[in-house]
């Protein structure tokens, strides 16, 4: 992070990254969000990553494409996503919207994510880990 | 930043595992109120919150625990600032007060307050504080009367059109001396200009003394609380810039919650498009009474336009590269919608959202 408030804090958790927004992100952030959530995944291989939308008040076509986006690359990477905290409102615009959260799983706040995870975890395990 | 590696064995979280957190905290709760006198009492407060769970939390769970914990404390405090100023704005709503002889204006304001509070009747006094101390919305207030909430917002409204006046004659001293000095009066309060011109507001102001001194602060107070918003959009942080002051100008009716994300997110797509496809261009939010209480959005831009608008307005037109959602998901969001581009001389999306169409929420 370089200068002023974090927008957004990356957290390692063993093999789940969770990842918080803080505030409302314009475009750019949300790229560079992207962009940082992405490296994290692979550089700490993790296996689920949640990401906790709960300061957003409104999610966009963009945002919704950039969280999809996230998305489709963590599994690339062997991981599972999972959106914590969307606010009611704002998933009824979405789904107005036309754009939904896609094959991304939701959950209603960080615990029921992580159990989420836990429980796809045991079904997905990683292609290049031999199965526990 | 990585979670403190533990063995796993550990029973529950000791007072050591909470200092551990202090600095994450502290950074937590500082980019949110950092500048707020009391965001070192949020920090403490959190840890105080922590502390007392540590025991029971799962190990590897107290940093998320202590996140989650830190953000509702300090989203907390933005309810309670929010309602403190909502409130002030409301009930002393006027220009500033002279720079206060502190006590002494204090009071006087609380007893012109108190003098102008007494001349409602029961019935709007009771809808006004229910609103504005005890926080009833809009919703509520027109269920507990078995009217509606547009009807109720209304009314509030013509209800702190009168306070304002009253409190102004209170504490001016003033007593109105014609019977159109009240009504002249109360029509500028509300900014509702066929009531003036109902009222010949502008002819009993060059008439009479009284009302011509204390209308300056009430058509002061107009031109501040101006109705039409016109923001400028060339960049990103424009985007969220415009569908914020939309949003908020939006408060002012009795919209819900739906229908401020809804309002917010149709700015935020004709916003994109103006600075993906145009470069820059600008937003107009307004606020309507007729037909009924809304709010009209106009977007225009200088850009290329759109040469094959009802292809642009099919789903699945791909426009920036993604799914191409922008306006076709607009035009489900909102009640009225229209579209005007001419090729090389850009577009004009306009867009209406009227007040009490909420009927779907979400459960
Ligand atoms: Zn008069």
């Amino acid at each position: 992070m370089n200068g002023g408030p974090a927008l957004v804090s990356i957290m390692r958790q063993g093999s789940t990254l969770i990842a918080s927004v803080h505030t409302a992100l314009n475009d750019s952030e949300l790229v560079r969000f992207e962009h940082d959530l992405v490296d994290q995944i692979g550089e700490h291989r993790s296996r689920g990553v949640i990401i906790d939308v709960a300061a957003l008040d409104v999610i966009d076509s963009f945002a919704a494409l950039t969280l999809r986006r996230i998305a489709d690359m963590a599994r690339l990477r062997g991981a599972q996503t999972v959106l914590v905290g969307i606010q009611p409102e704002v998933a009824f615009t979405m789904v107005r919207l036309g754009m939904g959260t896609g094959a991304v799983p939701t959950a209603l706040d960080l615990e029921e994510g992580l159990a989420l995870l836990a429980e796809q975890g045991s079904h997905h395990p990683r292609p290049d880990e031999p199965e526990a | 930043m990585s979670a403190t590696e533990r063995s796993g064995d550990a029973p529950g979280h000791t007072a050591d595992d909470v200092a551990d957190l202090i600095p994450m905290v502290r950074r937590i709760v500082y980019s949110r109120v950092g500048s707020h006198p009391s965001a070192e009492d949020l920090v403490q407060e959190t840890l105080t919150r922590v502390l007392s769970a540590a025991s029971t939390v799962e190990p590897g769970m107290l940093e998320p625990y202590a996140i989650v914990t830190a953000r509702n404390v300090v989203s907390s405090l933005w309810r309670d600032i929010d309602r403190k100023n909502r409130n002030q704005h409301r009930l002393v709503d006027l220009s500033a007060p002279e720079p206060p002889e502190k006590q002494v204006v204090l009071e006087e304001e609380q007893s012109a307050m108190a003098a102008a509070l007494a001349r409602l009747d029961e019935r709007e006094r009771r809808a006004l504080l229910d609103h504005e101390v005890d926080g009833a919305d809009t919703h509520a207030l027109a269920a507990r009367h078995g009217t509606t909430a547009g009807a109720v917002a209304a009314q509030l409204n013509r209800t702190r059109a009168r306070l304002r006046v009253e409190y102004l004659l209170a504490i001016e001293h003033v007593d109105p001396p014609t019977d159109r000095c009240r009504p002249v009066l109360i029509a500028l309060s509300s900014g509702d200009q066929r009531r003036q011109r109902e009222v010949q507001a502008a002819q009993h102001l060059l008439e009479c003394e009284p009302c011509a001194r204390l209308s300056q602060p009430l058509l002061e107070r107009g031109q501040q609380r101006n109705d039409c918003l016109r923001i400028p959009v060339s960049s990103d942080a424009d985007i969220v810039s415009a569908r914020r002051a939309a949003r908020e100008l939006a408060t002012r009716l009795a919209f819900g919650a739906t229908d401020l994300t809804v309002i917010a997110t149709a700015v935020s797509e004709v916003c994109r498009n103006i600075v993906r496809f145009a470069g820059s261009g600008e937003v107009v939010v307004e606020l309507l009474e007729a037909p009924t209480r809304g709010i009209q959005i106009v977007a225009r831009d200088g850009g290329p336009g759109i040469t094959d608008v009802d292809r642009a307005l099919g789903d699945g037109f791909s426009t920036y590269g993604g799914l191409g959602l922008g306006l076709p998901g607009v035009r489900r969001l909102m009640d009225e919608f229209a579209i005007a581009s001419e090729p090389g001389h850009g577009t004009t999306v306009t867009m209406t959202k009227w007040e009490g169409t909420d009927h779907e929420r979400p459960t």
